[in-house]
């Protein structure tokens, strides 16, 4: 039995797996089919100062190793997850990391104020690549994404700040540094790619949003790529995720320099894809004589 | 709700690109009618399940079936007796009938029939009166005939008048309305033909409920991506809050 913890500032996960955000929901469906509470966190739904009612339909499709999502942002309001769901999740005994998002720089100060010292982390989402007026233009420039950071810091002054990287950009290790000058504690990637999905027979995109954010198994070696990258680039801890569906896969990303994972699309395919990482990481550690998980982060060697 | 290695019993078109498969789920399953499965496709390239209505449950056995719609469905139709398929179930609200409820019409519509048959097995046992209306495009596509024949009434129609009277299924619902007289009506088929049936319903009083299909991804609830847009200008989850909804409370 491997020790499977991780601390990410300051904050100790009993694991390093996180159910990424948008996939998990506030934790509550998964709880139905297995016990929450073993997992190291999870990241909620992207909540912003308003519910927001999202998308039209089609919101998801398929491609080879892939899906695409453009649910837009739908979620009932960050009241509404404070007043009905954060003591719940605060209640399984696992890291509560709120992921927000807004449509201005005021969005993102105020909701982080009032986030503050009741969650474990808040993750900045400025990369969702699905609200035209929103995100990704802040996710995009190195200048963004500094004065972004730097506004959620300065509201945040008891709860950490993980800033959620768009891998849609110039130079993903650019905009790490320029969130670790605003103030980040640490830093998430990659968010999803910007796709589209063809329905031939109609000739028009599957999805409503005609574009949407590709994840999924097929974008792990780019996800691998960019975690290395921006692990080396920064001196902040940083949650790697994009493809992850097993234990073998979230191993990459801890050697190529990743604190803890997330895990996302694999919560799709197979409903019990989480605790079966948790259950691998621990079988890995065993088998190759490893006691502490922690210890194999950054022990990648280039050729 | 749970999710099971289930082991493949049978698995054989049973119509033109419609398919049956009976798997057990190794353990008994309380299933209600109307509910689905979310199928794992289980070949690394497919990440979403395909949710697929449940036909027929009997203890752990369970039956589905499914059209052959695109690479997803082609893998599942080639599953052999025996093999290993990952389901998620029971899923969705399901068809429910008040006590007081006695008549129920069925209104089914292409593969929007197959749900109509997990109520008949629910319901005929319970002695309700059930008289079901079911439209296929043309004689090739008509199945589950045994599964129908349950109804107290049956009235099969296709689009072409190859099998049966030249009709689809509202068609042959509203004919027939008056003379049957539905406590309530149970339906499920494409968007189409629901409009239609919303229209036929509109101030008959007649409580209708529809079972709606939509593109899922988790399948239970939590990433709120097949959504359909409620009257009160709210969205509802067709995978947890549906995909059964009083026809009168969605936009269709």
């Amino acid at each position: 039995m491997a020790d499977l913890s991780v601390s990410l500032c300051g904050i100790n996960l009993k694991n390093p797996v996180i159910g990424a955000s948008g996939t998990v929901g506030f934790g509550r469906e998964f709880d139905e089919i297995y016990d929450i509470s073993v997992l190291g966190g999870l990241s909620t739904k992207g909540l912003t100062l308003e519910p927001r009612p999202g998308n039209a339909v089609p919101r998801i499709a398929e491609s080879r190793g892939v899906i695409l999502n453009a649910v837009g942002l739908q979620n009932p309001g960050v009241e509404s997850f404070i007043e009905h769901d954060l003591a719940w999740l605060q209640g399984k005994g696992i890291a509560v990391i709120a992921n927000v998002a807004g449509s201005t720089l005021e969005d993102y100060e105020k909701i982080c104020a009032r986030l503050d010292g009741l969650v474990d982390m808040v993750e900045l989402n400025i990369s969702c690549p699905n609200v035209r007026c929103g995100g990704m233009a802040l996710g995009i420039r190195p200048e963004n994404v500094k004065e972004v950071t730097r506004l959620s810091k300065g509201a945040l002054k008891r709860t950490p700040l993980m800033v959620k990287l768009s891998p849609n950009v110039e130079s993903i290790a650019v905009n790490a540094r320029a969130a670790e000058e605003g103030g980040a504690d640490c830093l998430s990637l990659i968010n999803t790619l910007t796709g589209m999905a063809v329905d031939i027979e109609r000739r028009r995109p599957v999805l409503a949003n005609n574009t949407g954010g590709v994840s999924g198994a097929g974008v792990k070696p780019i996800a691998v790529r960019m975690v290395y990258e921006v692990a080396h680039a920064v001196s902040l801890p940083v949650v790697g995720m994009g493809g992850i569906t097993c234990a073998e896969d979230a191993l990459e990303f801890i050697m190529a320099g990743a604190t803890a994972v997330q895990v996302g699309t694999a919560n799709f395919t197979d409903a019990m894809a989480m605790p079966k990482i948790i259950e691998g990481l621990n079988a890995w550690c065993d088998r190759h004589g490893v006691e502490r998980l922690a210890d194999l982060r950054d022990t990648l060697t280039l050729n | 709700m749970k999710e099971v290695l289930a082991t493949v019993l049978a698995n054989a078109p049973i119509a033109e690109g419609v398919y049956s498969m009976t798997f057990s789920a190794g353990t008994p399953m309380p299933v209600r009618a109307g509910q689905f499965v979310n199928l794992g496709v289980g070949d690394g390239a497919h990440l979403l399940r395909r949710p697929i209505a449940i036909c027929k449950a009997e203890g752990e056995n369970i039956t589905v079936c499914y059209q052959l719609k695109g690479e997803g469905t082609r893998l599942l139709s080639r599953l052999p007796v025996g093999g290993k398929v990952s389901v998620l179930l029971p899923l969705g609200n399901g068809f429910f009938v008040r006590e007081e409820e006695k008549k129920i019409a069925l209104v089914g519509g292409g593969v929007g029939i197959f749900p109509m048959i997990s109520v008949l097995r629910e319901y005929v046992p319970k002695g309700k009166e059930i008289y079901s209306y079911i439209g296929f495009r043309n004689k090739n596509a008509v199945c589950c005939l045994d599964g129908l024949e349950k109804s107290t009434a049956l009235t099969v129609v296709t689009d072409d008048g190859s099998y049966g009277k030249k009709m689809n299924a509202v068609q042959a619902f509203a004919t027939d309305m008056d003379r049957v007289k539905p406590d309530v009506v149970l339906s499920c088929g494409p968007v189409p033909m629901l409009r239609a049936l919303k229209e036929v319903m509109q101030g008959t009083g007649i409580p209708c409920y529809v079972s709606l299909e939509e593109r899922m991804g988790c399948g239970i609830g939590a990433c709120l991506v097949c959504v359909c847009n409620k009257t009160d200008g709210a969205h509802a989850r067709v995978c947890k809050d549906g995909p059964v909804f009083n026809i009168e409370e969605v936009i269709l």
